[in-house]
């Protein structure tokens, strides 16, 4: 289960708001490499992971996310706050005032909302890994775009944290790829659909297919 | 302490225990790491006591009621408090 804690993992007070900025930073809130995304995607891929560490880590960093996305709706939130409307209609927010005033949506920088097809849970162990070390690299790399945008050191102290958060994430996720490589069967040595694979055979030898 | 500096406090000391958290999911048997771990948390119980009696709760198990509705909720920005 999930509980909340009222305080935000790293603390986000942004003095000027900043509505093109806003429009930017949205996408690490519901886009294609953002925080939903990536917790979504480890909280579905943990249930069918075959080894208690790797149950632990998708948990934890899955939860860790949540967080991540509760921070990235602050600076959105914040950025967005005492706009005149002269102000909405210079810096080009007009379009997505239109469909949300001034709330925090799931959507990328595009304007394109937020879907599943973001994410994968392919049920593999092996396939879910590398799925998760590239998510956390793609993030990383919209991280480093949004630095090279963005001037407001009270934007970018909170930017930095999270960028940092993506290289621990893909630090441990290639540890757990290491963990469940050692454990494959060293017939499996390409490596494919190990745990779908053990379960069937199991079956088989019990003569319940 | 004063509200900001503990909430600092909080976050530095937590993340400390989240962080080697983590790594002990890949690095179970690590007892160094494991010890350290149980210290920051054992930190972070005695900071969140104080700022709980002083500040609010954080989580329902530290209050409720009017103690937990009141402002300011994380995402809000705070002038004061220039961390």
């Amino acid at each position: 289960m999930f509980q909340y804690e009222k305080k935000l993992q790293f603390p986000v007070n942004i003095k000027n708001p900043n509505p093109k900025y806003a429009q930017i930073i949205i996408s690490q809130f519901g886009g294609p490499d953002g925080e939903l995304a990536a917790s979504m995607r480890y909280l579905s891929q943990r249930y069918s992971m075959p080894y208690a560490e790797l149950k632990g880590l998708l948990t934890d960093i899955g939860t860790e996310e949540l967080s991540h996305l509760e921070m990235v709706g602050a600076i959105v939130y914040q950025l967005t706050r005492n706009l005149t409307i002269e102000e909405i209609k210079k810096s080009g927010f007009d379009k997505y005032f239109v469909d949300h005033t001034t709330g925090v949506y799931p959507v990328a920088a595009s304007g394109a909302p937020f879907t599943a097809a973001y994410l994968q849970s392919k049920g593999d162990v092996i396939t879910d890994l590398h799925e998760d070390l590239a998510a956390e690299q793609k993030a990383r790399t919209t991280y480093d775009n949004i630095l090279r945008l963005v001037d407001d050191p009270d934007v970018r102290e909170p930017i930095k944290f999270l960028r940092q958060r993506e290289i621990v994430h893909y630090q441990r996720f290639g540890e757990g790829l290491q963990l469940a490589t050692d454990r494959l069967d060293s017939k499996n040595f390409y490596a494919f659909n190990p745990s779908f694979d053990k379960h069937c055979n199991k079956k088989v030898n019990n003569k319940r297919m | 302490m004063d509200k900001c500096k503990l909430m600092r406090e909080i976050s530095a000391v937590e993340f400390a225990a989240w962080e080697l958290h983590l790594y002990l999911d890949t690095h179970p048997c690590d007892e160094k790491a494991l010890e350290m771990q149980q210290k920051y948390v054992e930190r972070a119980k005695e900071l969140r006591k104080e700022y709980a009696e002083c500040y609010g709760p954080l989580n329902y198990k530290e209050g409720s009621g009017l103690k937990w509705v009141k402002n300011p909720w994380p995402w809000e920005y705070m002038k004061e408090c220039d961390c």
